[in-house]
């Protein structure tokens, strides 16, 4: 986990897990029918489901465990409060469309939400568009055939495909994060259908990223709550300044949470040759989060005359407003992962702000 | 077309552990206070109420609580002194 500490999740008091989770006869077994059955129930996303079936969930929940270990409460996701045990996170992997190999990342993906850290009642409440980001680290990655190359955001893939749909289904159904009901999201936005990524270690010139959250496993996952990724380009410099430069000027703006939450966290996901450019300069991870740290600023009476509503740290107070202010207020907020395939091209992911991401190592 | 049978998606709800206190029947002489949420207009319009319920009730306002965010909850010791000097809080979000 990267920080301890946070807000508290509403407590719940057992017996837990202990009831069957419900089970339906549907009298029509065709997809049509199926979809429409959901729909009137306000479930699903909108698009096709892959019915849940006994022996597909069953089969879902061999990966890890198996039936002794069904019941067991995952965690407790607000603002329903719903019971997310293993059995129905592998009910809704299955409507998603998993393949059996992916669904350990699901459990331990929301593991990561039942964190208090990660705040996921605000998340799912807010009028933010925020989605959480399921990012797969380790030899689970070619083990269950997650992409972590060429277009690792965008669609092809079925692992990374399923994984993020079966993560927000998960929210809708367990959580109560429908749209008008426990997500009040004003416009939403294209990640809240899936929102899933690989970290391309093979390509990356630095250690893991979990290793540098403190993490030592086989496969790790990370979920970090932000806005869709803003893509930077630079296809003209060899060196890092100019090319970290362009990464600064996405974060130091006002279009974003972070700029009246200064002390929310920023992903930067730097390309393979990016990094590669990087890391050829003797340029380390915590390298380019102090430049970054350094360089994406504002004046500080920008953000004051932008937001009256503001959470920092209080030695921003002393800050004239001519001061160049640090858009986050620590390096260590800046995480840094290499994702993706050839090509000049990295990206910055916001953060909704009062949320802290969460890397857990892979269940077993 | 056959029969199909499948899980819901839904599952079961657990049960909050905390409950929300009654609502007194008069608020008369009672001591009301405002938790302030942070959000730009939330103090203006409870501000607002807590006149108007000063004025028509006769409550004692007892001074505004501010938790800094609406994102996240009221930190406890800040509930506790709340709880110790109100009978009655407003809250609530305005954007």
């Amino acid at each position: 986990m990267s920080v301890s500490e946070g807000p508290q999740v509403v407590e719940v008091e057992g017996p837990v897990g202990a009831e069957p989770e419900p089970e339906l006869e549907l009298a029509d077994a065709s997809a049509e029918s199926i979809l429409e059955y959901f729909e009137e129930r306000g479930w699903g996303d909108g698009l096709p489901l892959v019915p849940p079936t006994r022996d597909r969930v069953d089969r879902m929940l061999e990966t890890v465990g198996g039936e002794a270990a069904a019941g067991e409460v995952v965690a407790t996701l607000p603002p329903r409060f719903g019971l997310a045990t293993r059995r129905i996170l592998a009910v809704n992997a299955v409507l998603a469309g998993c393949p059996d190999a992916v669904f350990p990342v699901l459990v331990s993906a929301v593991r990561a939400l039942g964190n208090p850290a990660l705040n996921l009642r605000g998340v799912n409440a807010t009028t933010h568009p925020v989605a959480p980001l399921v990012i797969v680290h380790g030899e689970v990655v070619a083990r269950a055939g997650f992409n972590a190359g060429l277009g690792t955001f965008g669609p092809g893939n079925r692992a990374n495909a399923t994984l993020g749909r079966a993560l927000r289904l998960v929210l809708l159904h367990v959580a109560g994060a429908r749209p008008g009901q426990g997500d009040a999201s004003t416009q939403g936005q294209p990640s809240k259908y899936a929102y899933c990524v690989a970290e391309n270690v093979d390509a990356s010139p630095w250690e893991s990223y979990p290793r540098s959250m403190g993490v030592d496993a086989a496969s790790a996952v990370t979920v970090y709550c932000g806005e869709n990724p803003h893509n930077f380009h630079d296809m003209e410099n060899d060196t890092p300044g100019p090319i970290l430069d362009k990464a600064a000027s996405v974060m130091a703006t006002l279009g974003c949470n972070n700029a009246p939450i200064n002390t929310a966290e920023f992903f930067v996901v730097l390309g393979p040759e990016h990094a590669a450019t990087l890391a050829g300069s003797g340029w380390t991870r915590r390298d380019v989060q102090s430049y970054l740290y350094e360089r994406a600023r504002l004046p500080a009476q920008a953000f004051r005359a932008a937001f009256e509503s503001r959470v920092r740290r209080p030695w921003y107070d002393a800050l004239a407003d001519a001061d160049a202010m640090p858009i986050t207020d620590h390096p260590d907020n800046i995480r840094v992962l290499v994702a993706g395939g050839p090509g000049k091209h990295s990206c910055v992911i916001p953060s909704w702000g009062m949320t802290r991401s969460v890397t857990l190592p892979l269940e077993s | 077309m056959d029969s199909i049978r499948i899980y819901s998606p839904e599952g079961n709800v657990g049960r909050p552990a905390r409950s929300l206190a009654a609502s007194p029947d008069v608020l008369t002489g009672l001591r009301l206070g405002i938790l302030d949420n942070g959000k730009p207009n939330a103090a203006a319009l409870m501000e607002r109420m807590a006149e108007q319920l000063t004025l028509r009730m006769n409550v004692e306002f007892a001074g505004v609580f501010s938790k800094g965010s609406a994102a996240t909850p009221c930190e406890e010791p800040l509930l506790a002194e709340i709880a110790e000097v109100c009978d009655l809080v407003l809250t609530g979000s305005a954007d």
